[in-house]
């Protein structure tokens, strides 16, 4: 069962097999003014009237499909925006593009018309940034208010000025958009907020929806209620102990361990730490187990959104998560905020007595299938749940691409991409497990990828406890040994993801030489995965758009950090 | 109106009242005591039972804190709903807001004034009485449409023209599978009805199980208890309020007193719908064996209504909600349609057999 080539399963970033940075850099040659190296990709310096052509060659000849995320950051001399970019069909292909812009006047080409996705990330880079894209589609704040004054993550940015802004202007925020136009079309619309209070938009979600009778025609959230400075504060934070207890705010729902993996992962790869084999195993069981609870949650409210606010599965389902969040209480000692990794392993090994521990999960795993069964049962082969969720928010492969989309959701419209199996990490290359992918891209398959996904994660729970249980004793290895301060060495900048529940959950760290990120970017799956809402949801009926919601599976406090 | 009221002579003759004047005061006594009767089974339900029921699905334990086994949780819920702040919103349109409330409770306690709970308990009987009760039991939908209009929230007017949609597609069935009971029993006078389903059916081993139109008619049994369903607004029909897409529907804006009368007018009405199915269907106050008579009736009936109740809880559980499309696509294409075939069906079979 066990294998020991690899001590190391990180692979080395740079220049992975198949790709080939001087051809890469032939396709867009007369644009690249430099080239740089970061820990995870070569990165093509080019200039900010270029982007889109960039963009485009290297999405249409190089088959660079998907674009990871967009950071923007700001130096002593310049602005900066990098474009992460990867393959959908190999993770480990990745290139960054990074677009220098003066201080004196930030901007340069947007990337949105060469990636869908790019709107979202552009609009927070301008809004927490600075940086002006020219000619986006709709370059407005996204996460502050629209009466913000500066941008945050900027340099010259005044933290004690006072944001003042008159009663005159917030008197109402969304009045723009109540102005009816006397034109016909206009009057046949009606005009809705759904949230940031109702009882279906799973947190503090505000959509602006324009209903033509009870169909939607047009739909757009409103982010930004839930955010927390979460990246300037990892920027405020030592490497070594402080940034971690951070990650488990982000995808509460629990699916903290996941979320310290990412920037552990990073982290680890910028500072050369390795782990050992034992806590890889850990990390893997403990992993899995918050994916079983995120998911289980996930069901059980889309249950609830489905069947209305007596739904018994949700409470099923929330009996069954229960136990994995004992679990996970009985290995980290919470039932949410973990705070479980160290940079190089894990705070602590499994609990005494171990016996009993592993009996705890073995109870769970054997129950674990007639729990599904019964889930089955009461929702995807009742007609009417099929009903509701067969084609309804449908999603094509390549509107999911276009728009960046991971995780479940992208696996449901059938776009084969799951970083652990891709760009493996942990202990998930030696284990037995298979990525599940579904065809039909509507609520009702990403349920189903959900639900089987749950059975996969057992799996490899499964196969994690045989290993710890015939761990040699005296060869159990936590942690290995990292300085008590870390200081990584200043210039690197690294982009490294893990598979979250949600999707891909990117962390982009650039070090300046002392013991605290420089810059500190998160990319979180929920954030990206709620883009496409409009695509989904228009032309379908208000009950639709909510359970589109619910099946998007987005947590807010990841959408807003 | 040629009205047979048991109720009310028995009253009368209790006070030794005669004429007009025990006619005036036994029938008010009478209401009262049906619409006391109507008004309690709301009270153990809305606060109570509807979460005992919910929580043993969904393996919860639910209120056990006040009372013995949580009874007195009804008390507590009534003074805490009642001493609410009454928040009018503004710009409701007034008086049309305020009687919304009125016309849903109303409604749905005037039709208790023809159902038959047995033990001699039944205000009223006229000839007309069925289509007296389906008339007023669909008044209620003015009080859902003119609350949810006058609300002026947008929530509140889709919950409202869902609940007409709804209530328009599904009275029609409702009605016209009633009428399939009335061909069988050759009246619409409720004690008629139920006297006709007195009849023994079968007998097997000396215990007679009485002609139920349920038990004669099952396909008719179901297409009401579904169109019950949608009338009372319950899952898979629970549009008109559908908390997760609608936030409350018409009564989005409704606080205190104003919300615990359409609370109430809810659980009422749910009562209401229940005691038609027993009556059309499940022989009224009558025992399923015949020879267990000497169980006065209103027990059986109590037993009766408080099942048809349970089912709509379960159903709450366990059914997803359909869409607004789906709902009025079942009602006007799959049970329109089924409803009638039913009632020709039934004309067609007691025409030709008896």
């Amino acid at each position: 069962m066990s294998t020991q080539e690899e001590d190391e399963s990180e692979t080395d970033a740079v220049a992975p097999a198949g790709v080939d940075y001087d051809d890469i850099e032939g396709l867009i040659d007369e644009h690249v003014i430099d080239r740089e190296t970061h820990l995870n990709a070569e990165a093509f310096v080019v200039r900010g009237d270029a982007v889109e052509d960039v963009l485009s060659t290297l999405k249409q000849e190089a088959g660079f499909d998907h674009l990871s995320s967009v950071t923007a950051q700001e130096y002593q001399d310049r602005y900066e925006s990098i474009y992460h970019l990867r393959k959908y069909d190999d993770a480990q292909h990745e290139v960054s593009v990074v677009v220098p812009t003066p201080r004196d006047d930030p901007s340069h080409q947007t990337g949105s018309s060469v990636f869908s996705t790019a709107n979202w990330h552009e609009r927070e880079a301008y809004d927490l940034v600075g940086i002006q894209y020219e000619d986006h589609p709709d370059l407005r704040r996204i996460l502050l208010p629209e009466t913000w004054q500066g941008h945050p993550l900027s340099r010259d940015y005044d933290q004690d000025k006072p944001q003042i802004v008159t009663l005159e202007k917030h008197k109402n925020p969304i009045e723009d958009s109540l102005k009816v136009d006397e034109t016909e079309e206009d009057l046949d619309t009606m005009f809705l907020n759904i949230g940031p209070h109702h009882p279906a938009t799973h947190g503090v979600l505000h959509l602006k929806t324009v209903l033509d009778g009870e169909q939607v025609a047009d739909v757009e959230p409103d982010i930004g209620y839930l955010h927390r400075c979460q990246e300037q504060m990892c920027e405020k934070s030592t490497f070594r102990h402080q940034i971690m207890p951070y990650p488990d705010r982000w995808d509460y729902t629990p699916a903290g361990i996941l979320n310290e993996w990412s920037y552990a992962r990073a982290a680890e790869d910028l500072a050369e730490i390795e782990v050992p084999e034992y806590a890889q195993v850990i990390r893997t069981m403990s992993g899995e187990l918050t994916r079983i609870s995120a998911h289980m949650l996930a069901v059980a409210t889309f249950g609830l959104d489905i069947m209305g606010d007596f739904a018994a599965v949700f409470m099923y389902a929330m009996r069954d998560r229960e136990v994995v969040m004992d679990i996970l209480e009985d290995l980290t000692g919470q039932r949410m905020m973990y705070n479980y990794f160290r940079l190089g392993g894990v705070v602590w090994d499994l609990p005494e007595p171990r016996e009993e521990f592993f009996e705890k999960i073995r109870d769970f795993l054997e129950g674990l299938p007639e729990r599904l069964d019964e889930y089955h049962n009461i929702l995807s082969q009742n007609e009417l749940f099929q009903m509701r969720t067969v084609n309804t928010g449908y999603l094509a492969p390549d509107i999911a691409k276009d728009y960046g989309i991971t995780g479940p959701i992208a696996r449901a419209s059938g776009v084969d991409y799951d970083l652990r199996r891709d760009d493996p990490y942990g202990y998930y290359e030696n284990l037995d497990w298979d990525v599940v992918t579904a065809e039909g891209g509507d609520n009702y398959a990403r349920l189903m990828v959900r639900m089987r996904e749950v059975e996969e994660s057992a799996k490899i729970i499964e196969q994690c406890i045989d290993i710890l249980e015939d761990w040699p004793e005296d060869e159990r290895e936590i942690q290995s040994n990292v300085p008590r301060s870390l200081k990584p060495d200043a210039g690197q900048e690294i982009y490294r993801a893990v598979e979250a529940p949600k999707g891909e959950l990117g962390i982009y760290i650039r070090t300046d030489g002392t013991e605290r990120p420089a810059r500190f970017k998160i990319r979180g799956p929920s954030f990206v995965n709620l883009s496409p809402l409009h695509e989904m949801a228009e032309g379908e009926l208000i009950s639709d758009l909510i359970a589109t919601i619910g099946s998007l599976d987005i947590v807010l406090a990841e959408v807003d950090r | 109106m040629a009205s047979e009221a048991p109720l009310v002579e028995t009253i009368a003759n209790l006070l030794g009242l005669e004429g007009l004047l025990g006619e005036i005061v036994g029938g008010l006594l009478g209401a009262g005591l049906v619409a006391t009767i109507a008004l309690l089974f709301a009270a153990v339900a809305g606060p109570y039972m509807k979460r005992k029921i919910t929580a043993s699905f969904t393996d919860r334990i639910a209120v056990d804190r006040v009372g013995p086994y949580g009874v007195l949780t009804i008390v507590v819920d009534a003074v805490r709903l009642l001493t609410k702040e009454l928040v009018i919103p503004e710009n409701v349109d007034r008086p049309a807001w305020d009687l919304a409330p009125i016309i849903v409770a109303v409604s749905a306690i005037l039709g208790f004034a023809v159902i038959p709970m047995g033990s001699g308990i039944h205000l009223a009987d006229p000839d007309i009485g069925l289509v007296y009760v389906f008339a007023v039991s669909s008044l209620a939908s003015l009080g859902l449409v003119s609350g949810g209009y006058a609300s002026n929230n947008k929530y509140s007017m889709l919950g409202g023209l869902r609940a007409v949609a709804q209530n328009l597609a599904y009275e029609i069935p409702l009605v016209l599978t009633g009428a399939s009971v009335v061909i069988f029993a050759g009246s619409l006078r409720m004690s008629e009805i139920v006297a006709a389903q007195a009849e023994p059916l079968i007998s097997i081993a000396g215990i007679t199980i009485p002609a139920w139109f349920g038990f004669v008619n099952p396909f008719a049994f179901g297409l009401f208890m579904a169109a019950n369903l949608a009338e009372i607004g319950r899952n898979p029909f629970d549009l008109p309020e559908a908390p997760n897409d609608i936030v409350a529907g018409y009564q989005t804006e409704y606080s205190s007193v104003y919300f615990v009368l359409f609370y109430l007018g809810e659980f009422v009405h749910i009562f209401l719908g229940a005691g038609i199915i027993t009556a059309l269907f499940l022989g009224g106050p009558t025992a399923p064996i015949t020879a267990l008579n000497f169980i006065p009736g209103f027990v059986w009936f109590v037993i009766k209504v408080w099942g048809v109740f349970f089912f709509t809880q379960w159903f709450r559980s366990a059914i997803p909600r359909v869409r607004p499309d789906q709902l009025l696509d079942v009602g006007w294409k799959g049970m329109l349609e089924l409803s009638f075939a039913n009632l020709i069906l039934t004309a067609v079979i007691i025409g030709v057999i008896v």
